[in-house]
């Protein structure tokens, strides 16, 4: 079986194609800059030279064809036609409490997320645009929506709401909702894997550190908490993003510096973090500053090793324990010395580090020692591929 | 039709502020002024996304990536690869419908024309033109990257594709459309010009100072801005050049107030010449109550 895994953002299309019968990738490719005349297309079949061009794609439906094109295409394809395609998972930022899990696409389904796109402005309409866009041209093909909040949808009511009048939960459902579900369900399950162990018995503590950074709590397979919160703001300090703040602050500061609600966003989401206290936002960086004696970057990254270590605490209490704690994502994968530094102040759970392990970069790989009370690793995610065998599962 | 390059006629505070809006919207946008103020323009606009900056509405690389989307020229020629066309010169009704007319002739005929006229009827801007039923009236409020609402009205001949190509564009702008009937000073301009009339009266009377006037207004009807400091900011010959058109329209209810007129005549006209009913920074902004109270009895 093969499956199109398409990720469509407001003016991008990533897509990936798979053969289910060994989890294979035949291909992947992204197509940027949608809505110009200098888009770009990057696809690269898998084993071959990668192919790129620039031209004129004003929306999403040309941005897939374009992708078909290529991957039915005499020279860099991997189809014959597209009737080879099975299927077409499609990631969907927002579920909100409609979808609890990944489901197969049709009218009412649409009509949902559209009502959803409040929740999400920024992503979810380009995602259902991308559906749109998929249907015209495939359709006769099955298509299914895999939603980042899904996997959160097994957080309790203790810990999903917050402590404000329950009738803004009802009116509006503001509540936790939580992100990068889909990573979460990846590393957790093939923490478990890797461990030789059935999910269903186990604590993990899941760190996905990319620009934007959450960590969930997966007691039993199930998320139980997760940082994020209503929005990708809540939860751990970010690239640019502030995380965790308290909100009397926000009116504090919106009153002393006259903000109003777009500045005030804007200022949390996109000038806070790594960012707003070292003025460089991402990891590789901040590294670099430090070693050139930047107290700026170095009180950045203690900051950001801190708010994680509290994160770590706390998900423990609530799980009474952990087994497992997985770090992914660009930092969590790419930054060994941060993994070092957190560890250490984890000494308390009884985690050893083995730091040749913890050298190792690309592939999965348990970097903590055999005697480690709590198994560390560090496990590359594929949303993607949660997308596809998502997709395969439902059709 | 896809639309992805505007025209903005117009390099005034109007014009500016849709240019800047318009960009940050993602589109590409020409802006075009007579005479030497086009530069000036783009300077101001890129002073503007500093204030935004400042207050971290924007990155630097959404300020480069907005200026990257505005260019200025003063050659009409360029009109020809425009999708469509704002026009947001002073509300001269010949001047307007000169330009329209050139436009007219340059844009390819499919283009719909906006108007961001107040006082002046779009039927009868539409006569000087070939595409009467492509000109409708969209009346964007300054400061326009600020203010969440347009005033839209459509001419005897406008076709409903106009209207609906001109919603579109100023929804994605961020703009809450109201379509109202047509009649010189819409809804924002008249309601505001009696506001500032009444003020200056008040000054005039002798019952209280402009920042007094001001302040009560602005803090009891919860406005960012009290009306004679939005008059400053339009520019008090503007304003007096609306009040007569209302005048003409409406009769003497709309009759300026005389120090309107003695402060145009002392070329005391608001923000661009750093003293109106109000006192100015160098940055356009507004002085202390104190400051603009010395300045004003100075020059008083």
């Amino acid at each position: 079986m093969n499956i199109f895994v398409l990720n469509c953002g407001s003016s991008s299309v990533k897509y990936k194609l798979y053969d289910m019968k060994n989890e294979k990738v035949l291909a992947d490719g992204r197509v940027e800059r949608i809505g110009q005349d200098n888009a770009v297309i990057t696809h690269q079949p898998a084993g071959r030279d990668k192919v790129s061009k620039t031209m004129p794609i004003l929306e999403h439906t040309t941005a897939i064809r374009e992708s078909l094109n290529l991957l039915t295409h005499p020279e860099h394809g991997v189809l014959k036609s597209v009737e080879e395609i099975d299927a077409v998972g499609h990631r969907v930022v927002h579920g909100g409490e409609s979808f609890s899990d990944s489901v197969l696409i049709n009218e009412r389904t649409k009509d949902i997320l559209d009502s959803l796109a409040s929740l999400a402005p920024l992503h979810n309409p380009a995602n259902v645009t991308g559906i749109r866009a998929a249907e015209k041209i495939m359709p006769n093909v099955p298509q299914v929506a895999v939603f980042d909040t899904a996997f959160h949808s097994t957080i309790p009511p203790y810990a999903f709401l917050y402590a404000i009048p329950y009738s803004v939960y009802q009116r509006h459902k503001v509540r936790r909702y939580g992100f990068h579900g889909t990573s979460h369900k990846y590393v957790s399950q093939r923490a478990a894997e890797l461990m030789g162990r059935d999910i269903a018995d186990l604590k993990i503590i899941s760190c996905h550190l990319g620009n934007g950074a959450s960590i969930a709590a997966v007691h039993g397979g199930k998320s139980v908490d997760t940082s994020m919160g209503f929005t990708p703001l809540e939860g751990l300090m970010m690239g640019t993003r502030s995380g965790d703040i308290d909100p009397g602050a926000i009116f504090y500061i919106m009153k002393q510096e006259q903000l109003n609600l777009h500045e005030i966003d804007s200022m949390l989401n996109k000038h806070s973090g790594l960012y707003g206290i070292a003025g460089v936002s991402d990891m590789r960086d901040i590294e670099r500053d430090i070693a050139n004696d930047d107290k700026l970057a170095k009180l950045a990254y203690e900051m950001y090793e801190y708010r994680i270590r509290k994160y770590v605490g706390a998900y423990v209490a609530a799980m009474n324990g952990v087994d497992a704690i997985v770090f992914t994502a660009g930092i969590g994968e790419n930054t060994p010395s941060l993994r070092t530094a957190l560890c250490a102040n984890l000494s308390y759970l009884g985690i050893e580090i083995d730091e040749e392990k913890n050298k190792i970069r690309g592939e999965d790989v348990e970097i903590s020692t055999p005697d480690s009370k709590v198994k560390v690793f560090v496990i590359p995610t594929d949303e993607e591929l949660v997308i596809a065998r998502d997709t395969m599962k439902i059709v | 039709m896809d639309i992805r390059r505007v025209a903005v006629l117009g390099a005034g505070r109007l014009g500016r502020g849709i240019a800047e809006c318009a960009a940050s919207k993602g589109y590409d946008v020409v802006l075009f002024s007579q005479g030497a103020g086009g530069q000036d323009a783009l300077r101001r606009i890129e002073k503007s996304l500093d204030r935004k900056l400042a207050k971290w509405a924007i990155t630097e690389s959404e300020k480069r990536l907005i200026l990257g989307r505005i260019s200025y020229t003063l050659d009409l020629k360029e009109l020809s690869k425009a999708d469509l066309l704002v026009e947001a010169t002073i509300d001269h009704f010949y001047t307007k419908q000169e330009l329209l007319r050139t436009a007219d002739h340059l844009c390819r005929p499919e283009v719909v024309f906006l108007s961001t006229t107040s006082t002046l009827r779009v039927s009868e801007l539409a006569r000087g033109i070939n595409r009467t039923d492509l000109l409708v009236g969209l009346h964007f409020i300054p400061p326009v990257p600020n203010v969440p609402v347009a005033e839209l009205v459509r001419g005897s001949q406008t076709d409903e594709r106009a209207v609906e190509i001109a919603k579109q564009f100023a929804t994605r702008l961020g703009k809450q459309v109201v379509e109202i009937h047509e009649s010189p000073g819409l809804v924002n301009p008249r309601t505001l010009l009696a506001l500032v009339n009444e003020a200056a009266y008040l000054i005039d009377e002798g019952v209280c100072n402009a920042q007094q006037a001001d302040k009560i207004i602005r803090e009891s009807w919860g406005m960012s801005q009290g009306p004679l400091e939005m008059a400053d900011r339009l520019g008090l010959d503007l304003v007096l050049n609306w009040m007569e058109q209302m005048q003409d329209a409406f009769g003497q209810r709309y009759a300026p107030c005389p120090l309107i007129r003695r402060y145009v005549r002392e070329r005391r006209l608001g923000v661009k010449t750093r003293l109106g009913f109000l006192a100015y920074t160098d940055d356009d902004a507004l002085k202390t109550d104190s400051e603009s109270e010395q300045e004003g009895k100075r020059e008083d």
